[in-house]
C-alpha cells in the first residue's frame, strides 16, 4: 500500500509540452484513472511514473521515496501494457518467473509463487503455454500475474482493455476492479474510455491537452463537470446558450427563454455575461401535461423521436433552441408523438453553468 | 465473364479452400504464366551453367579443354582434399567468412538497434541512407578508396608515421586483415538491413516490461532483445557468410593474391591455367560449403523457433 505523489510533473519534447505541471496525490489502495482523449499526455504521465520517460521538471514520490531519478528496475512498480508484452520466447511459467529471477529468488520459492499467482488469476495448468496460444483475455491475466507475483508497490495499467473485444472488455473490467480491491494495491489506470473510468475508478483525473483539468469521484466528474471540455468528454450534454448574472457564491442567476432560475457555477462572475447551461439528456424532463415541482418548465414541441430500446430519445424545440431529452421506455408512460405540444424542463439543481 | 473470372480466382487463392478437403477444381494457368519468365531465365542463365560446370568437375583435367565428356572421375576432388594448398583454402575461406560475420554483427547490431528504435522518421531516413549509401558506388571503386586508406603509404600509415606512434608502416592490406576489412565494408549494409527488419518487429514494450520487472538494461537485452533478434542475427550472418566466402574481387584486390581463398583458386585454375575441370571442382566445393552453412542456419533457426512453439 503506497501513496503516489506527483509534484508539478512536466515533460517537454522540444518545443511541445506532453505533460504540463501535474500535481496529484493518489491515496493508498486507490484505483485512480487518468482519462482523456488520445494525445493528451496520459501515457507519458504513466511512463514517467514507471521510469521509462525522464521528467523535464517535477518529482515523483512513492510513499516517502523520491523515485524521480531511479531507473525503472529500481522502482518496484508493476506495469501492464496495451499489448500485454508477454515474452514470446518464454512460456507462461517463465514469463511469470522473470521478475522473481531478476530478484534472485530461489527456484523452489519461484515455483510456489508462480503456482499461487496462476491460481489467483484463474489460469491453473497454463504453465507451458506460449503467448500465441493464449486469447487476449488470457494474455491480459498472464501480464497481470507476471506483475503481481513480484508484489510491486503500485500497479500501472495503460489502456489494458483496448485490445479486447467488447464482451471480454466488459468481463475484464469487473475482474480487474475486483482483483485490485482484494489486493488493495494503489493503481493508476490510463484510458480514453469514459465507461471504463466511470465503472472502475475510485477517482478520475481528466486530462486535456497535457493538463489535468479535473479530479474527482466518478459521480463528481459526471454530475459536476468543471469545464466545457469535461462536459463534452464525459457523457452527452445539452449546451444551452443562456445569460448568467451574479448571485451567491457558487450560484448564478440564469436567464433562458423568459425564465429566471438559480443554477450552480464554478468561479465567480461580476457582471451579466453570456454562458452555457449544461443539461444531461436524462435530466431533461418532458411530459404532455405537467412537470414535477422544482422543475423550470417551458412550453415546447417534439421535433423527432428515436427509439433505442430501453430509452427513447426526443429532440425538443424550446423557442428556437433544440435540445435532446431521454426518457425511460416504460409501459405506464405513453410515448410522445412528433409535432406534439409538450412541457419540457429540468431541475436547476442538476445543471451546471459554464462560463467561457 | 468478369464475374466468373474473379470467382475462380477467389476459389484458388483462398488457402483455406485449397488446403481443405475439397479439391481445387480448376488449376490456375494465369499464375504459372507469371512465374514463367523468371523461371526460364533462372534455368537458362543460372541452373544450366552451374550444372554443366558441376558436371565438368567430374572429368579429367585437361588444360585448355572446355566441355563435358562422359568419362567420369573423382580425381579433381581427391586432389583438393589431399593437397594442403587447396584443403587449407577451404578452412581459410570458412574462417574468413565466420570472422567477417562476427565483425559485421558486432559493428552492425548497435547501429541497427538505434535505427530500428528511432521514432523520428526523418532521422530513420538519414541513417538508412547513410547505411545504403556505401552501396551506391561500385564495389571496385569503394575498394580502391579503401586501398588509399590502408596502403603502406596510405592515409592511416602517413598519420601513424607522422605522429611517431610507429617507426615503420603497418601492413594493413595484401593480407587477411585487408581482406576482412574489405569484406566487412562490402557486407555490413546487408547485415544491418537484416537486423533492422527483425529488431523493428520487437515491440519496445517487451524490453520495458523486462525493465520494470527488475531487469537492468543489460539483462533486458540479454533475456529479451537478444533472443528475439536471433532470426535477424542468423539470416544476416548467413547472408554475410555466403557473400564473403564466394567473393573473388575483395580477396583479389585487398589480399593482393596472397590470401588464397577458394574463389582465388577457381580464378587461377580457370582463367590463368585454363584448367576448367579442376577449377569447377573447387567451385563445387565452395558451393557445398555455402550449402552446409544454409543447413546449419536452418537447424539453428528451427531450434530457436522450436523453443517458441
Ligand atoms: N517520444 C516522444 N517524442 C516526441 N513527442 C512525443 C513522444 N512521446 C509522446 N509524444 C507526444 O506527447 C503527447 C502525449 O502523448 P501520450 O502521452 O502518448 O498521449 P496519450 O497516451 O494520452 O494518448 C502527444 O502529442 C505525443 O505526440
Ligand atoms: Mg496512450
Amino acid at each position: 500500500m503506497t501513496e503516489i505523489r506527483l509534484d508539478t510533473l512536466t515533460k517537454r519534447y522540444g518545443t511541445s509540452t506532453a505533460v504540463d505541471g501535474i500535481d496529484l496525490t493518489i491515496g493508498e489502495g486507490e484505483f485512480f484513472s487518468l482519462l482523456g482523449p488520445s494525445g493528451c499526455g496520459k501515457s507519458t504521465t504513466l511512463r514517467m511514473i514507471a521510469g521509462f520517460v525522464t521528467p523535464s521538471a517535477g518529482r515523483i514520490l512513492l510513499g516517502d521515496d523520491d523515485v524521480t531519478a531511479l531507473p525503472p528496475e529500481a522502482r518496484d512498480i508493476g506495469i501492464v501494457f496495451q499489448n500485454y508484452a508477454i515474452f514470446p520466447h518464454m512460456n507462461v511459467a517463465a514469463n511469470i518467473a522473470f521478475g522473481l529471477k531478476m530478484r534472485k529468488v530461489g527456484k523452489a520459492e519461484i515455483d510456489k509463487r508462480v503456482r499461487e499467482v496462476l491460481a489467483q488469476v484463474g489460469l491453473e495448468g497454463y504453465e507451458n503455454r506460449y503467448s500465441r496460444e493464449l486469447s487476449g483475455g488470457e494474455q491480459q491475466r498472464v501480464a497481470l500475474a507476471r506483475v503481481l507475483v513480484t508484489r510491486p508497490r503500485i500497479l500501472l495499467l495503460d489502456e489494458p482493455l483496448s485490445a479486447l473485444d467488447k464482451n471480454m472488455r466488459e468481463e475484464m473490467k469487473f475482474w480487474i476492479k475486483d482483483l485490485q480491491k482484494s489486493l488493495g494495491i494503489t493503481t493508476v489506470y490510463v484510458t480514453h474510455d469514459q465507461d471504463e473510468a466511470l465503472t472502475m475508478s475510485d477517482r478520475i483525473g481528466v486530462m486535456e491537452r497535457s493538463r489535468l483539468v479535473q479530479v474527482g469521484t466518478p459521480e463528481e466528474i459526471y454530475e459536476r463537470p468543471a469545464t466545457l471540455f469535461v462536459t463534452g468528454f464525459i457523457g452527452h450534454s445539452n449546451l444551452i446558450d443562456v445569460t448568467a448574472r451574479p448571485e451567491t457564491e457558487g450560484h448564478c442567476r440564469v436567464h433562458f427563454a423568459g425564465a429566471d432560475f438559480s443554477a450552480r457555477v464554478r468561479g465567480a462572475l461580476d457582471k451579466e455575461t453570456p454562458a452555457q447551461l449544461a443539461v444531461r439528456p436524462e435530466n431533461v424532463i418532458v411530459d404532455a401535461e405537467t412537470l414535477p415541482d422544482g422543475v423550470v418548465a417551458f412550453p415546447a414541441k417534439v421535433v423527432s423521436e428515436t427509439y433505442q430500446g430501453p430509452i427513447v430519445r426526443y429532440r425538443i424545440d424550446i423557442q428556437g433552441t433544440t435540445i435532446t431529452a431521454e426518457r425511460q421506455n416504460q409501459a405506464h408512460r405513453p410515448r410522445l408523438a412528433v409535432g406534439d405540444a409538450v412541457l419540457a424542463g429540468w431541475d436547476p439543481a442538476r445543471c451546471e453553468t459554464l462560463l467561457r | 465473364m468478369a464475374a466468373a473470372m474473379s470467382k475462380s480466382d477467389a476459389l484458388v487463392l483462398d488457402p483455406a479452400r485449397s488446403i481443405g478437403r475439397r479439391p481445387v477444381r480448376r488449376p490456375m494457368p494465369k499464375l504459372w504464366l507469371l512465374v514463367l519468365p523468371a523461371s526460364l531465365f533462372f534455368l537458362i542463365f543460372f541452373i544450366l551453367p552451374v550444372a554443366s560446370l558441376l558436371g565438368m568437375s567430374f572429368n579429367k583435367t585437361i588444360p585448355g579443354v572446355l566441355g563435358f565428356s562422359s568419362a567420369l572421375t573423382l580425381d579433381n576432388y581427391v586432389r583438393i582434399f589431399t593437397r594442403s594448398l587447396y584443403f587449407d583454402a577451404i578452412f581459410r575461406s570458412v574462417g574468413i567468412g565466420v570472422l567477417v560475420s562476427l565483425v559485421c554483427l558486432l559493428l552492425g547490431y548497435p547501429l541497427a538497434y538505434v535505427i530500428a528504435r528511432t521514432k523520428v522518421p526523418a532521422r530513420v531516413t538519414v541513417l538508412t541512407i547513410l547505411v545504403l549509401s556505401s552501396m551506391q558506388l561500385d564495389m571496385v571503386i569503394r575498394l580502391y578508396g579503401l586501398m588509399v586508406l590502408l596502403g603502406d603509404n596510405g592515409l592511416i600509415n602517413q598519420m601513424l608515421l607522422a605522429s611517431g606512434l610507429v617507426s615503420a608502416p603497418l601492413h594493413l592490406m595484401y593480407n587477411t586483415f585487408g581482406v576482412v576489412v574489405g569484406l566487412v565494408q562490402v557486407t555490413l549494409p546487408f547485415m544491418i538491413m537484416s537486423l533492422i527488419g527483425v529488431i523493428r518487429q520487437i515491440p519496445p514494450s517487451f524490453e520495458e516490461a523486462a525493465r520494470s520487472l527488475g531487469a537492468s538494461r543489460a539483462a533486458a537485452f540479454r533475456h529479451v532483445a537478444l533472443p528475439l533478434s536471433m532470426p535477424g542475427i542468423l539470416s544476416g550472418s548467413l547472408l554475410v557468410f555466403a557473400m564473403s566466402i564466394s567473393s573473388y574481387v575483395v580477396p583479389a584486390l585487398m589480399g593482393g593474391w596472397k590470401v588464397l581463398v577458394l574463389p582465388i583458386h577457381v580464378y587461377q585454375q580457370i582463367a590463368e591455367a585454363g584448367r576448367w575441370q579442376f577449377g569447377a571442382a573447387i567451385a563445387a566445393v565452395l558451393f557445398l560449403t555455402s550449402l552446409l552453412a544454409v543447413i546449419v542456419y536452418d537447424r539453428a533457426a528451427a531450434y530457436i523457433a522450436g523453443g517458441r512453439s
